[in-house]
Parts: structure tokens; C-alpha cells; sequence
């Protein structure tokens, strides 16, 4: 590992960081500067190139594009284009946040009614959602690379893949 | 802190109380937090005799709220305004969140003056 880098993670089980960011998928990077300034903002980028099939994304671009905004500052995106690339979450979209959480909760209070309540709600208000739709999935017992998984990514593609984000970067 | 999110026991009403977890309190002036309070234009629309209306309160602070009236919880989001800093102005919103081993929490701002690459992932 290089020297000076810290390598934190967090566990984020309410989903605040979505909310915070507008983030409707993983993986969902962004570059943060010094001063706390997005360099780019939500970003289709991936550590290798496992999904390339899936997503037709080569990660070591988006490798080259990191380092170079490391060493030089240059994330390869102006300020102007950043500004407001990434379109900001519907109300319904916001409510779904909150309607997940509130599954979890009463999840943890053994309220499997409320809880399923709750996620089918989630899951109404944004149905393209991944962070939502595809994260509820083991929670309700069900596989999320089974069959379930490819009928919403099939309906996600035919609605255009909406995602809250730079792709193709 | 700023940007936190909260679970509250709420049929639609809130209590004093559990407006000072949301890190608000009711004065006179309006909705006050530290120096800054929030104006109220109709104060009978968020006072009753049963507490604070959650979804006019939600409307105020500019925070959304969601209500299950059935098992009488409501979840109250964080205020739009970070996020759309984030989306307008580019400042990246600061969160705190437990870490993933060795207990503890870690803040975006605990890294500043440092680039950070932060990566959305999950396993599902």
C-alpha cells in the first residue's frame, strides 16, 4: 500500500450517504479536493474490470484519470461541467430513503409487517433505485444476483439506465 | 452533526423534547438552533395541543419526513441544503459513520486537507 494513505471504511446501513450525495447505485465514487471541493462528482467508476461485460467500462482509464488528478491536480472535469451533472433526487426518491430506513428499524423491533410495508413503499417511490430496490433484496431473503435482480436490470435498462451521475468518464 | 439523520416515536406529532434531539428548540423568535432560528410564519399550523406537526416542522427546517402512522415511527432526513451544496456548489457534504472494524466512528472532515477518493460500494 503507498505510503501516507489511510484506508478507512465505513459501514453506512441507513443509507445517509444517498441522501447526502444523490447516489442511486454502487460503485458510486467522488473526488473530494483538500478544501472539501467535489473534483467529480458521482462517478460510474470501478476497481477492476470484473463487470466490464455488464458495463462496458474500462477501469484502468478511470485509474489513470484518479492518479493524475492525485499528482496534478486535474480531475478531467471543469467546474462548470460539475456543476449540476448530477440531477438532484425526486421528493419521491427522498421519501424512499427514509421509508428504508424505517423498514430497518422496525426490522430490528421484529415488525416484519411494518418492515415489509415500508420496503414495498421504498420500492414504489423509486423503482429505479438501485441502492433501494437491489439493497432490499437480501433483506426479504431473496438472492440478489437471482432472478429478481435480472428482471429490474432488464427494466432498468429499458427506462434508459437512469442513474444520479457522470458514466462514460 | 449538521447533517444527521433521525428516527422519532411520532403518530405525526413530536414533543419539545424530541425536537431538541433534532438539535431545535421553540422560542418565541421562531425555531431556534445555536444563533440561528428559523422564522414561523403560522405558529398554530405547528403547535397543538397533541405537540409539533412533524410534516410542518419537516416543511420549515427543509428536511423530508416520512410517517408510519401504523407503528408510530417517522424518519426525518437530513436538510436538503447539504445536498444541494453538494450538487450546486461542489462542496462535498461531511458525514459521520461507524467503522467497519475496531469500533469508532470517522468523518469525511477528519481527512481534510487531504484528496479523499470516496467509494460508494456495497456487498450486497
Amino acid at each position: 500500500m503507498a505510503e501516507g494513505i489511510t484506508y478507512p471504511v465505513v459501514v453506512d446501513a441507513d443509507h445517509v450517504v444517498t441522501e447526502l450525495y444523490a447516489i442511486s447505485n454502487v460503485p458510486t465514487v467522488v473526488l473530494v479536493n483538500e478544501e472539501d471541493t467535489i473534483a467529480m462528482p458521482n462517478w460510474s467508476a470501478y476497481g477492476s474490470d470484473l463487470f466490464s461485460e455488464f458495463t462496458g467500462v474500462e477501469s484502468g482509464k478511470q485509474h489513470d484519470r484518479i492518479r493524475r488528478w492525485v499528482r496534478e491536480g486535474d480531475a478531467g472535469m471543469s467546474t462548470s461541467e460539475a456543476i449540476g451533472v448530477v440531477g438532484d433526487l425526486s421528493s419521491e426518491e427522498e421519501a424512499a430513503r427514509l421509508h428504508f430506513r424505517l423498514a430497518l428499524a422496525l426490522r430490528d423491533r421484529g415488525d416484519q409487517a411494518g418492515c415489509d410495508r415500508n420496503f414495498d413503499r421504498a420500492a414504489e417511490l423509486a423503482p429505479e433505485d438501485w441502492t433501494i430496490r437491489r439493497a432490499m433484496m437480501p433483506l426479504q431473503g431473496q438472492d440478489p444476483f437471482g432472478e429478481n435482480f435480472m428482471v429490474l436490470y432488464e427494466d432498468w435498462k429499458a427506462k434508459g439506465s437512469p442513474y444520479h451521475g457522470v458514466r462514460g468518464y | 452533526m449538521a447533517n444527521d439523520t433521525a428516527l422519532l416515536d411520532s403518530f405525526g406529532t413530536i414533543s419539545e423534547a424530541q425536537l431538541a434531539e433534532l438539535g431545535w428548540t421553540l422560542k418565541p423568535e421562531g425555531l431556534c438552533q445555536d444563533d440561528t432560528c428559523v422564522l414561523i410564519p403560522d405558529r398554530g399550523a405547528l403547535v397543538s395541543d397533541d405537540g409539533l406537526g412533524l410534516a410542518v416542522l419537516g416543511d420549515l427546517l427543509d428536511r423530508p419526513v416520512a410517517i408510519d402512522t401504523e407503528a408510530g415511527l417517522a424518519a426525518v432526513g437530513a436538510p436538503r441544503a447539504a445536498r444541494r451544496q453538494a450538487l450546486d456548489d461542489l462542496v462535498a457534504p461531511d458525514f459521520t459513520l461507524p467503522n467497519l472494524v475496531g469500533g469508532g466512528v470517522t468523518s469525511l472532515s477528519d481527512h481534510r486537507s487531504k484528496k479523499r477518493l470516496l467509494i460508494a460500494f456495497s456487498s450486497w
